[in-house]
């Protein structure tokens, strides 16, 4: 428990004092600063009412008028507010903030290519470069380069959804296994590659995207 | 606590707003002007004057005289970032400080100190409206697409105009405050910010109150300035391009093109006239050659808003409104490309020029507190980072994240009993830290001396509501904090702010009398101007003795002029009228002969 510095009611570490409505500055964890339990699972809809009530309140325009340390615990409240917000709304960072709250780090090898993945990385790399190679040139060629790249688009999105899907069912899991104690190393091990994969083909959309856009445009 | 108003601190024209009741309105000086023309003019060393007296001696080209327009392009700019074409309309001083400074005669002016001008006069137009009530707290509006420099600048300027800058608000957003004000736009939005310096396109998401940004994206050196300059140019390419150097033409040629430009928002052609040393040129100016010439500059805006939206994840056509903000959204061209980018018709039916005030000043209800509903979550706009070693740009905080927000990194020492950490902070999207903007170096330290690698040193970053990065430094193991030394990479010191401040006390606030006077000389170069033509055109229109009155009415008011007692200047100005006058009606009457006779000829 800690003390609130303005009506120095006892509290748990918060962002604001229920008592006061006094900013707070503690350094929180993302979910301890958006009020929500430690879970891998997360109500979007909840996630963004708890964010917008709290950023109401917190906010450095309420505290125009206040003290500079009323004024500099609102901003800094705010700013980890924000981060947290950013960290919890998307599955991908969500999963890697809390395999590092679990003291588990997403390793640099996250950019190699995924094994299963391989084979479908390399065609889309060919494709690509075949498309560059013509490089917006009309014709029959390029046409047909540049359908092989869409349909390959076309793939790479229903994967990107499967791949969502087996993260949801990962945390599905691993929250319904937790039980306060370390979670389960195997299923933190299909957390860590189903995370990678994601993440790979995430890069792969985007290079796939931005070679079709850049062929639109010339 | 006195009220708190909003200003939008323009390229080509600035106002001040307030709310009150949860209304907002723009204030306009006695005369009903609210548009206060961003235009300063150095009389001498020391006398400044601005808006429409400024305008008014640039249009007389009283050589005398320096007169400085959009200096808001130059807020934040190091001498490194200067064109040609600046160089060619102004002269700088060359010093060895990174800051620009404009030359005006024996002293150096940096933009913020010429933008203090502004603000001062605005301070002054709303405590004259208003009767008693003083400006002492503000929000200043600047585009989204600012980096720190610029801000910076801005808050700097507020600083040496005496006001409390309490929040400086993006211009797009207060737009769509402005509008949100109205309740009919919920739901995304997207607002094209087309002004007379600058573009800023925002992506915003309205819902209960609360305005949050997904994306921004802009050019802060893209305006109508740039049309002008493209119409300019044109009017000159082929009949007298060795022109286009001489200062004072040029001023005439972009005023004729300004207005000719406007002209155009409703007509379909209009005639540009320029008189330059012994000739006129004359030339027809059509809505499709000037579409032709603003074309390329429109382009640019469409590409910011395809930036804006693959940023924010959104297809153009999944908006549910699209707001025109800024003078040259008048164009109906800029309403075309934008309706057909959008797929809808745009909203412009808050006044363009105003709406960016009128919700500085709805923020400014914020501030205060009188408008608890309603909450602004913007972004910064470019990344920060620093620059790490073999020069890369390492992203600490991402563009188009909300504001405010923070990050932390853990700094540590190279080699053994380095006292000193160099930190290098960058803004941009590229990936090499030398192509981004340097906004400042810090040094961190003393550090006990101890092994390479001991000593570990969190350094937080924030960017805070305005948008600018403050930066604090604390020793992992013993708490403590460490003192952050900064020097800006192209903004002003601290000391040199607090320097200006004492100089500018010394100057001392120029009064009404001194504003009289200004605008007396005005009138009286102007008579003298128009009387030195027509006895030059219509020599045969008057007698010798006539004329040798005129004159010499004409040499008192010079020598007049040149002293600084302004009720004999104002009395002399009548006289030369007075004198004049049969010699003036005599043109009239031959124009109007003319005009007849040409008539009859016609239908004969």
């Amino acid at each position: 428990m800690v003390e609130c510095p303005s009506c120095a009611r006892l509290l748990e570490p918060r962002l604001i004092c229920p008592e006061c409505k006094t900013p707070l500055a503690f350094e929180l964890d993302c979910f301890a600063a958006l009020g929500l339990p430690r879970k891998l699972q997360i109500d979007l809809a909840m996630l963004e009412s708890s964010y917008h009530n709290l950023g109401r309140a917190l906010h450095p325009d309420r505290f125009a008028n206040a003290s500079p340390q009323v004024r500099d615990a609102s901003l800094r409240a705010t700013a980890l507010l924000t981060r947290s917000y950013r960290t919890l709304r998307d599955p991908a960072t969500r999963a890697a903030y809390w395999l590092e709250l679990h003291g588990y780090k997403l390793a640099e090898n996250n950019q190699r290519v995924p094994p299963v993945l391989a084979g479908l990385v390399f065609e889309a790399q060919e494709e690509l470069a075949e498309l560059r190679d013509l490089d917006g040139a009309a014709g029959p060629d390029a046409a047909t380069a540049r359908a092989r790249v869409q349909t390959r688009q076309v793939e790479v999105e229903g994967l990107l959804d499967q791949s969502s899907g087996a993260l949801d069912r990962i945390f599905k899991t691993l929250d319904d296994a937790d039980t306060g104690a370390a979670p389960p190393a195997e299923l933190v091990m299909r957390l860590k590659v189903t995370l990678a994969e994601g993440a790979y083909l995430a890069t792969l959309m985007r290079d796939l995207r931005k070679a079709l856009d850049s062929r639109t445009a010339a | 606590m006195s009220r708190i108003f909003g200003i939008d601190l323009g390229t080509t024209h600035s106002l001040i707003a307030v709310i009150d009741n949860g209304t907002p309105r723009v204030l306009a000086d006695l005369a009903g002007g609210a548009l206060l023309p961003s235009v300063v003019a150095f009389l001498d060393d020391n006398r400044t004057c601005v808006g429409t007296a400024a305008v008014e001696l640039e249009a007389i080209g009283d050589v005398n005289a320096v007169v400085i327009r959009s200096v808001k392009r130059y807020m934040g700019l190091g001498q490194g970032d200067l064109a040609p074409e600046d160089r060619q309309r102004y002269t700088f001083v060359d010093t060895t400080s990174p800051v620009v400074s404009f030359k005006v005669g024996a002293r150096a002016w940096t933009p913020p100190e010429i933008s203090a001008r502004i603000l001062i006069e605005l301070k002054r137009l709303a405590e004259a409206v208003l009767g008693g009530e003083q400006v002492e707290r503000v929000v200043i509006t600047v585009p989204a697409y600012f980096n720190d420099g610029q801000r910076q600048a801005t808050r700097d300027a507020g600083r040496l105009a005496g006001l409390d800058v309490v929040r400086l608000v993006n211009e797009p957003t207060a737009a769509s405050l402005a509008y949100g004000l109205q309740k009919f736009t919920e739901g995304r939005v997207a607002v094209y910010d087309f002004g007379g310096g600058t573009f800023d396109i925002s992506l915003l998401n309205i819902k209960g109150g609360i305005f949050e940004v997904l994306a921004t994206n802009g050019d802060t050196h893209l305006g109508g300035d740039d049309i002008d300059r493209a119409i300019v140019e044109w009017l000159l390419a082929d009949v007298a391009p060795e022109l286009a150097t001489d200062r004072r033409v040029w001023n005439r040629a972009r005023a004729a093109a300004e207005a000719a430009k406007r002209t155009l928002s409703d007509a379909e052609s209009a005639e540009l006239r320029l008189e330059a040393g012994n000739r006129t040129i004359v030339k027809q100016l059509t809505r499709g050659t000037l579409e032709r010439l603003a074309a390329p500059l429109i382009e640019r805006t469409l590409q910011c808003c395809t930036r804006a939206l693959a940023d924010a994840g959104l297809q153009a056509t999944a908006l549910d409104a699209v707001v025109l903000v800024g003078g040259s959204t008048r164009m109906p061209f800029v309403e075309r490309a934008t309706a057909e980018l959008f797929g809808r018709e745009p909203l412009c039916s808050l006044n363009p020029d105003e709406v960016v005030a009128l919700g500085a000043a709805v923020q400014a209800g914020v501030l205060m507190g009188a408008q608890s509903d309603l909450l602004l979550l913007d972004v910064v706009p470019l990344s920060l980072g620093i620059e790490t070693m073999g020069g890369v740009m390492e992203r600490l905080i991402h563009r188009n994240t909300t504001i405010p927000t923070s990050t932390t990194e853990m700094f540590t020492t190279a080699v053994d009993n380095q006292t000193h950490v160099d930190i290098h902070v960058v803004q941009g999207e590229r990936e090499l830290a030398a192509d981004c903007r340097s906004l400042a170096r810090f040094k961190l330290g003393p550090i006990m001396p101890q092994p390479a690698g001991l000593p570990r040193i969190d350094v937080t970053f924030l960017v805070d509501a305005n948008g600018i990065l403050n930066v604090t430094a604390r020793d992992q193991r013993t708490g403590r904090e460490h003192s952050v030394d900064v020097k800006p990479s192209y903004g002003l010191t601290d000391e040199a702010i607090e320097r200006m401040l004492e100089e500018a006390i010394d100057l001392g606030e120029q009064d009404i009398e001194q504003r009289l006077l200004i605008t007396a000389r005005n009138d009286a170069e102007q008579i003298m101007t128009a009387l030195r033509k027509q006895l030059k055109e219509y020599v045969e229109l008057c007698d010798p003795a006539e004329r040798e009155r005129m004159e010499g009415a004409a040499r008192k008011l010079a020598e007049a002029r040149a002293g600084g007692d302004r009720e004999l200047i104002s009395r002399l100005v009548e006289e030369l009228n007075e004198i004049s006058r049969p010699f003036a009606e005599r043109i009239m009457d031959q124009a109007i002969h003319q005009a007849v006779e040409k008539h009859t000829l016609q239908e004969l």
